[in-house]
């Protein structure tokens, strides 16, 4: 999108042909020289390991839970069914497009292998991902309410809550994320978690104060944003609603907020992106997030570079799909 | 209707101004009162003063039997009574022609929509743009949107309408329009108190004139008497400015 468009003299076509050629010039070698420089590391490069941290398939073996005798070997709708015939007991047993290591009459004691079968799962970078997603979607929409609410917080009249907002923005905004994580988990997640199981309820996990202070923390960031978007609004819209009747909160909501939200939209794309990536200081706290994930590969597979790359690429593919959300919002809005 | 008594105002920010100084009035029912006076002569703070937009720091002002000053008064339910139309028109960028009408009646008087949507239509039609109903103000022409802003008061069913220098950001074509839908609603009985440099509109539809002057109540009498032959010095060298 051209903001000051017409201002100067129009562009010719040669122009754009110009400019849009040299923009691939630069984008090819770009890549180019990475590829070279990749080349020229002392490093072996084995992209075939990568596919297996995403998904892989593992045998598993069935064990037989009783003494007796296979007494029927069976395939329905591609699925193996064994049963055996133990005294007084009949276990029968699933197979999955399995493999039977037995025939019908023979014998097995328990813990004896009865067939095996392929079981794909998600592998460790999957999982990390999953787990990224899921974390910064909770956080953004906890975020989003917390700045909304502290950015009217912010504008109010009442000097509690606009004392309080504002030392809340400031605390949150000048200290290090890192050291907000800690203290959410190991003071106040020691203390929350103290008390419910004092009085018999479930622990809460590391997961939840996790997205609780990724959401503290980018709701400062967001209550400003708002508050900027409320200002932005002219004073004559507060006026023109409040002088039909209707009162404060409704002007807000029916006149102020929708207006704001349009304007306030490219900045908050940006806060939502860094707290995707903010998202990768939870390990810490041992939530296995797509960084801490790809950590623990790199100690057991000895790849760093391949599955480093492949983890900012994930990031990528997560906050590219977001902005291009908020820049579609915004389109609509328009 | 409207009685206001020893009226001070004071602005602070961003230095000290006596904006109004010990303003008396009295607005009758069904009564059109235009205020005139050069710029920074008080007239939009005390138009302003009227449904409290302002709050001013002495005196009262009673609009239909209410206090508006009172700590008990809910201001809401007066200014719901009160139609208010801008110089800046001020309509919802984001609504509707339409939505723009229906806001407030669905919100504050507890329409439904549909009886919201039959008066708004009603009252578009009044004011000569029923067909833009579905258009967004930014469509609009600048006459086109204040009459928008005319029909969004009325739509309330107020009992007073404000002015507040409704025609000076129009361009001069379009002036003409709402001034016309001004002087319908004048003819139709309304109470309307009016701030605007259109002399040719006082000189037609007012039933009094108010000339303010460095934030006091200098003159005040019919429009024959006023352009005719105004009592006060002040009043002269601004009539004298202007026409």
């Amino acid at each position: 999108m051209v903001v000051f468009s017409g201002l100067d003299r129009p562009r010719g076509g040669a122009y754009h042909a110009f400019w849009g050629c040299l923009f691939f010039v630069m984008l090819f070698g770009g890549c180019w020289v990475m590829y070279q420089a990749s080349k020229s590391v002392d490093y072996t490069w084995r992209w075939y390991r990568v596919p297996q941290y995403f998904y892989y398939t593992e045998t598993v073996d069935v064990r037989s839970e009783i003494e007796g005798e296979v007494t029927d070997v069976a395939t329905r709708d591609n699925t193996l069914l064994m049963t055996v015939q133990g005294s007084g007991e009949t276990a029968t047993y699933t197979l999955p497009d399995g493999k039977s290591l037995l025939d019908e009459g023979d014998f097995v004691s328990m813990g004896d292998v009865l067939g095996t079968y392929e079981k794909g799962s998600p592998g460790v970078l999957m999982t990390g991902l999953w787990i990224t997603l899921k974390v910064s979607a909770m956080a953004i929409v906890l975020g989003i309410v917390i700045g909304l609410l502290t950015g009217l917080a912010r504008i109010s009249e009442n000097p509690a809550l606009r004392w309080s907002a504002i030392t809340y923005i400031e605390l949150i905004r000048g200290s290090p994320l890192l050291v907000q994580i800690f203290l959410w988990y190991f003071v106040m997640g020691t203390l929350i978690n103290t008390i419910l199981s004092s009085h018999g309820f479930p622990q809460v996990p590391s997961m939840w104060f996790g997205i609780l202070s990724l959401a503290l923390f980018s709701g400062a960031y967001i209550a400003e944003i708002v508050r900027a978007g409320i200002q932005s609004v002219h004073l004559g819209q507060m006026e023109a609603a409040r002088s039909l009747g209707m009162d404060y909160a409704q002007a807000m909501r029916k006149v102020i907020l929708p207006q704001a939200f349009r304007r306030i939209l490219p900045p908050l794309a940006g806060q939502f992106i860094s707290l995707i990536k903010d998202s990768s200081l939870l390990g810490v706290i041992a939530v296995r997030e797509l960084t801490k994930a790809t950590r623990e590969t790199v100690s057991t597979s000895l790849q760093p570079f391949e599955l480093w790359i492949v983890c900012a690429i994930l990031y990528l593919v997560l906050t590219f799909t977001l902005s291009m959300f908020v820049q579609y919002l915004e389109r609509k809005a328009i | 209707m409207i009685h206001v008594k020893e009226l001070n105002k004071y602005f602070y920010v961003p230095h000290e101004i006596h904006a109004l100084k010990d303003i008396n009035a009295h607005i009758c029912e069904g009564e059109v009162v235009v205020v005139i006076g050069p710029s920074g002569s008080g007239k939009s703070t005390f138009l302003r003063c009227l449904n409290r937009l302002e709050y001013p720091q002495t005196g009262s002002i009673v609009v239909d039997d209410v206090d508006i000053l009172a700590n008990a008064c809910n201001i809401n339910k007066v200014r719901a009574e009160v139609g208010m139309v801008f110089q800046s028109f001020n309509l919802f960028p984001h609504k509707t022609v339409l939505e723009n009408l229906t806001m407030a009646q669905v919100t504050v008087r507890k329409r439904s929509r549909k009886e919201a949507e039959d008066k708004a239509m009603k009252l578009l039609e009044k004011v000569g743009i029923a067909e833009k109903y579905n258009a967004k103000p930014e469509q609009l022409s600048g006459g086109q949107q204040q009459r928008v802003a005319i029909a969004r008061s009325l739509c309330m069913d107020p009992k007073v309408m404000l002015f507040d220098e409704p025609t000076s950001a129009l361009d001069p074509e379009m002036v003409g329009e709402v001034l016309d839908v001004m002087k319908a609603l004048a003819k139709s009985g309304m109470t309307m108190v009016v701030v605007t440099h259109e002399m040719g509109f006082a000189r037609e539809v007012a039933d009094r004139v108010i000339f303010m002057d460095d934030g006091q109540i200098i003159e005040e009498g019919t429009p024959e008497h006023f352009f005719s032959s105004p009592e006060n010095e002040r009043a002269r060298v601004f009539l004298s400015q202007i026409l």
